[in-house]
C-alpha cells in the first residue's frame, strides 16, 4: 500500500503551499484516479507520491510518505523506483535516448541497479510481456508511434519492481488509439498486483478503468470515493473537471425538463 | 482572401514517407471546421501547407484562388494564423504581453494599434491580468492559451489550432470553445485540429476525416458522425460522440452533439 | 614519394576497403583536408626552396617541379592522417565505443553523457525546426534581409534555450526515478566482444610509436622516404 499522511508540500522559492494535508491510501490491485483544474496540484501530487518531491524538486514536504508500511524518508531516490515508479505526458523525455532497442531501454532502470546479468534479462521479459510489448523488442523507441512510447517507458518503470506507479497525464499527448493501449495497459498492470494513481483530465477513460476518483481542488482532497460516485458527482463542474459523457448528458437531459419516461428511454440506452 | 483551397496536394517528407495523398480541400472563409484522424494521418502535414510552412509536393494550394507557391511564410502569417500544439516551442518573451506583441509587431502593427489588439487578444483567453507574469510562471495549460492569444492578436482573417484542448481543464476547454465562437462571429475561418470528438461535433459546422495521407470523410458532424459513417471512422480507430450512440440506439437519426439528442428527444416525447 | 603513398595504401585504404567504407572514407577525408591540402599545394607549388625546374608562370609567381613534388608527398600525409581518422569514425558505433569504456570502468554517468550528447542531436535539430517554425507562423522573417534575420535570433534561440533546460530538468528526474544515480557500476548486458588477436595487435601498434620514432632518429627509415 502506498499511502500519504496529512502531506503538505511548498515548491522551493514560492510563498503558498501546492499541497496541504493531503491523505491519500492505494491499495495493491487498486485504480485511483486523480482529476482537478489545471493548476489544482495533480502534478505536485504525483510528484509527492513517488518521492521526486522533495528529492529531485527541492522544496519542503511535511507529513509522510508511507510505502507499504515504511517511511519513505530515509530512501534516496534510485531507492524509491523499485517501490514507485511515475511516468509524465511526454514519452519522449522519458526515455533515456541512449537506447537502440526497446529491449535495451527496458533494461535500463535494472540495469542502473547493477543486478546481476539473469536478474535484469528476466526482469526486462516480465515488464515486456506485461504491457504486451515483446514484439516491439528490437525496434529502434524512437521510430514508434507516441501510444507505443509510452507503453516502453511504463515497461521500463515495470521492469523496476515496483509494487505502485503514479502516471501523470499519461495519455495527453496521444490520439484515442494510443490512449486506448495504456488504459488497457494500466487495467491489466493492476490486475497483476500494483496500485496505480493516474492524473487525468480524462473522466471518459477514468472512468472505465478506475474503482476510486480522488478529486483536488486548490492543493486539498475535496472529493474521494467510489468513481461511479465522484464522476456523478455534481460539484465537478465548479471543480475544473470535465465530467463524463454519459454524465453530462443525463444531467443536461435533466436541466432541461425533459419527461421521466424520456429520461428512463435515455437511462436504457446509456446501460 | 475569402478562400483556402488544396488541390490534388500531395506532399512526401524527404525520407520518402508520403505525408499526404491527392488532398483535395476548400474552406470557404467564416467556416469552422475541425479535422481529425489518428496521429499518422496527415492533419499536422496538411494545416502546414495553410500558412506556406510546408509546400506540396505535387498539386496546389490557394488563397482566395491565387497559388500561393511563391508567398512566403512571413506573408502568408498576415492571413493564416497557426497555434502550434505545444506553446514552449514558442515562448521566448520575459512577459505575457511581451510575447503577446510579437506576432502583431511583426505584422507591422504599432502603437494604440498594437495595444488594442493585443488587450483584445488577452482578454479573450482570460489572461488579462497577467499581462507582466513571467509566461514559464504559469502552468502548460494557461501557457497554452497563452500561444492562441499571441496568435489571435495577430487578427488574421484565418486561425489554424493545432490540439487546442489538449491538457485543458473545464475552464480552459471552454475558454477555446468561446475563443472560436467569437473568431466565427467576427467573420474568421476557424480550422482546429483535434482527437476530442465531442469538441468537434460540437464546436465545428464541419468535420474532416483524415486517413494516412487522405480524406475519408467531409462533412457537417451530423453526417460525418452518422451510424451510416462508424465503419468507416472506426477503421482508423475513431469513436463518434456518445450521443451519437445513443440516438441511433434510440432511433432518433443523427445526433452528433449532446444538444441535438435532447432535441431530438424532446420532440419525440 | 613512394614512402608516404605506401602508408596511406597500407594504414589507412587497405582497411578501409576490408571494412567495407572505403568510398565514404575517400569523400570524407577528401573534404576534411580540402583546405589545408589546397593551401599546402599552393605554398608548396609556387614558394618551394630550391625549386630550380620551371613548370610555368603565373604573373609573377613560378610553379616548380621540385616544389610539385614537394606538394604531392605533404598531401599524401594529410591524407593519411585525415583518412585514420575518418577510418576510425565510421568503423565505430559511438555506442559500441562507449559501452566498451563503461566495461572497462569509466563510470555510467560518465558514458551516459558522452552517448546522450550525440544521440539527443536528431531531437534538438527537430525541436529547432519546430520553433522556427512556430515564429515563422507568427510573422517572423527568415527569408528577407540579414537584418531581419539577425532580429530573430532571440525569439529562435529563447525557446531552444529555455526548452532545452526543461527539457533536461524533465529527463533527469525520469532518469532518477529508474536509479541514475545509484552509485557505482551497472550490469551490462552486452559489450564489444574482444579477442586475443585484437589485444595482440592493439599492444603492437603501441609499442609500434617509439620504436618507430626511434627507428625514424637513428636514420634507419630512409628508405621510406
Amino acid at each position: 500500500m502506498l499511502a500519504l499522511e496529512s502531506v503538505g508540500y511548498t515548491y522551493a522559492g514560492a510563498g503558498r503551499p501546492a499541497l496541504h494535508d493531503v491523505n491519500l491510501e492505494l491499495q495493491d490491485g487498486e485504480v485511483v484516479g486523480l482529476v482537478g483544474a489545471s493548476e489544482a496540484g495533480k502534478t505536485t501530487l504525483c510528484l509527492v507520491a513517488s518521492g521526486l518531491a522533495p528529492r529531485s524538486m527541492g522544496g519542503t514536504l511535511t507529513g509522510r510518505l508511507m510505502l507499504d508500511g515504511v517511511d519513505a524518508a530515509p530512501l534516496a531516490i534510485h531507492q524509491l523506483g523499485e517501490r514507485v515508479g511515475i511516468a509524465f505526458a511526454s514519452a519522449a523525455t522519458q526515455l533515456s535516448g541512449v537506447s537502440g532497442t526497446v529491449y535495451e531501454e527496458v533494461a535500463f532502470g535494472p540495469m542502473n541497479l547493477g543486478l546481476p546479468a539473469s536478474d535484469v534479462i528476466a526482469r526486462t521479459d516480465r515488464a515486456l510481456a506485461a504491457l504486451r510489448i515483446g514484439e516491439l523488442a528490437g525496434r529502434d523507441p524512437a521510430h514508434l508511434s507516441g501510444g507505443q512510447q509510452q507503453l516502453v517507458a511504463i515497461a521500463g518503470l515495470v521492469a523496476l519492481g515496483p509494487a505502485h506507479l503514479v502516471l501523470d497525464e499519461p495519455t495527453a499527448q496521444l490520439d484515442p488509439a494510443g490512449t486506448a493501449m495504456v488504459a488497457e495497459a494500466l487495467v491489466r498492470l493492476a490486475a497483476d498486483g500494483a496500485s496505480i494513481l493516474v492524473a487525468e483530465h480524462k473522466t471518459d477513460l477514468l472512468a472505465g478503468i478506475c474503482a476510486r476518483v480522488v478529486a483536488l481542488d486548490a492543493g486539498r482532497i475535496l472529493i474521494d470515493g467510489p468513481a461511479a460516485d465522484v464522476l456523478g458527482d455534481p460539484r465537478l463542474p465548479e471543480l475544473g473537471v470535465v465530467a463524463p459523457a454519459a454524465r453530462r448528458l443525463r444531467r443536461a437531459a435533466r436541466d432541461v425538463g425533459l419527461p421521466a419516461a424520456t429520461l428512463a428511454r435515455l437511462e436504457e440506452a446509456l446501460a | 482572401m475569402p478562400g483556402l483551397a488544396l488541390e490534388a496536394v500531395g506532399h512526401v517528407y524527404p525520407g520518402g514517407v508520403r505525408a499526404l495523398d491527392g488532398v483535395d480541400l476548400r474552406i470557404e472563409l467564416g467556416e469552422r471546421v475541425a479535422l481529425v484522424g489518428q496521429n499518422g494521418s496527415g492533419k499536422t502535414t496538411l494545416v502546414r501547407h495553410l500558412n506556406g510552412l510546408l509546400r506540396p509536393t505535387s498539386g496546389r494550394v490557394l488563397h482566395d484562388e491565387a497559388d500561393v507557391a511563391s508567398a512566403t511564410v512571413a506573408r502568408l502569417a498576415r492571413s493564416v494564423g497557426l497555434v502550434f500544439q505545444d506553446p514552449d516551442r514558442q515562448i521566448f518573451a520575459g512577459s505575457v504581453r511581451a510575447e503577446v506583441e510579437f506576432g502583431p509587431r511583426n505584422l507591422g502593427l504599432g502603437g494604440a494599434e498594437l495595444a488594442a489588439a493585443v488587450d483584445a487578444a488577452l482578454i479573450a483567453v482570460g489572461l488579462a491580468a497577467e499581462a507582466r507574469t513571467n509566461p514559464y510562471d504559469l502552468g502548460a495549460s494557461r501557457r497554452k492559451l497563452l500561444a492562441l492569444a499571441s496568435v489571435l492578436a495577430m487578427r488574421t482573417p484565418v486561425l489554424v489550432l493545432d490540439e487546442p484542448t489538449t491538457g485543458q481543464d473545464l475552464r480552459g476547454v471552454a475558454t477555446v470553445r468561446r475563443v472560436i465562437d467569437e473568431a466565427h462571429a467576427a467573420g474568421r475561418t476557424v480550422i482546429a485540429v483535434t482527437h476530442d470528438m465531442d469538441f468537434a461535433a460540437s464546436a465545428f459546422d464541419r468535420v474532416v476525416v483524415m486517413r494516412e495521407g487522405r480524406i475519408i470523410l467531409d462533412g457537417p458532424p451530423a453526417s460525418v458522425f452518422a451510424e451510416s459513417a462508424w465503419d468507416v471512422l472506426r477503421s482508423t480507430y475513431l469513436e463518434p460522440p456518445l450521443a451519437a450512440t445513443i440516438g441511433a440506439r434510440l432511433g432518433l437519426g443523427a445526433t452528433p452533439t449532446d444538444a441535438a439528442l435532447l432535441a431530438a428527444l424532446a420532440g419525440a416525447a | 614519394m613512394a614512402g608516404p603513398a605506401a602508408l596511406a595504401v597500407v594504414a589507412v585504404l587497405l582497411p578501409a576497403a576490408v571494412a567495407r567504407v572505403l568510398r565514404r572514407l575517400l569523400r570524407t577525408s577528401l573534404l576534411l583536408s580540402l583546405p589545408i591540402a589546397i593551401s599546402a599545394l599552393l605554398i608548396n607549388l609556387f614558394f618551394f626552396p630550391g625549386g630550380a625546374t620551371l613548370l610555368f608562370s603565373l604573373g609573377p609567381v613560378h610553379a616548380s617541379a621540385e616544389g610539385l613534388a614537394f606538394a604531392t608527398e605533404v598531401l599524401a600525409r594529410i591524407l593519411t592522417i585525415s583518412g585514420a581518422i575518418t577510418l576510425f569514425y565510421l568503423t565505430t558505433p559511438a555506442s559500441e565505443l562507449v559501452l566498451d569504456l563503461e566495461h572497462r570502468g569509466v563510470s555510467p554517468r560518465i558514458a551516459f553523457v558522452a552517448l546522450a550528447s550525440v544521440q539527443t542531436v536528431p531531437a534538438m535539430v527537430e525541436r529547432a525546426a519546430t520553433i522556427t517554425a512556430a515564429q515563422r507562423a507568427r510573422g517572423l522573417d527568415t527569408e528577407g534581409s540579414l537584418w531581419r534575420r539577425l532580429r530573430g535570433v532571440v525569439p529562435l534561440a529563447g525557446p531552444m534555450l529555455l526548452g532545452s533546460i526543461a527539457d533536461v530538468e524533465e529527463r533527469s528526474m525520469a532518469l532518477e526515478a529508474r536509479g541514475f544515480t545509484r552509485p557505482g557500476r551497472r550490469t551490462l548486458l552486452w559489450w564489444p566482444p574482444d579477442s586475443g588477436r585484437q589485444r595482440l595487435a592493439r599492444w603492437l601498434l603501441v609499442a609500434a610509436v617509439p620504436s618507430l620514432i626511434v627507428a625514424r632518429a637513428a636514420g634507419w627509415l630512409e628508405w621510406l622516404g
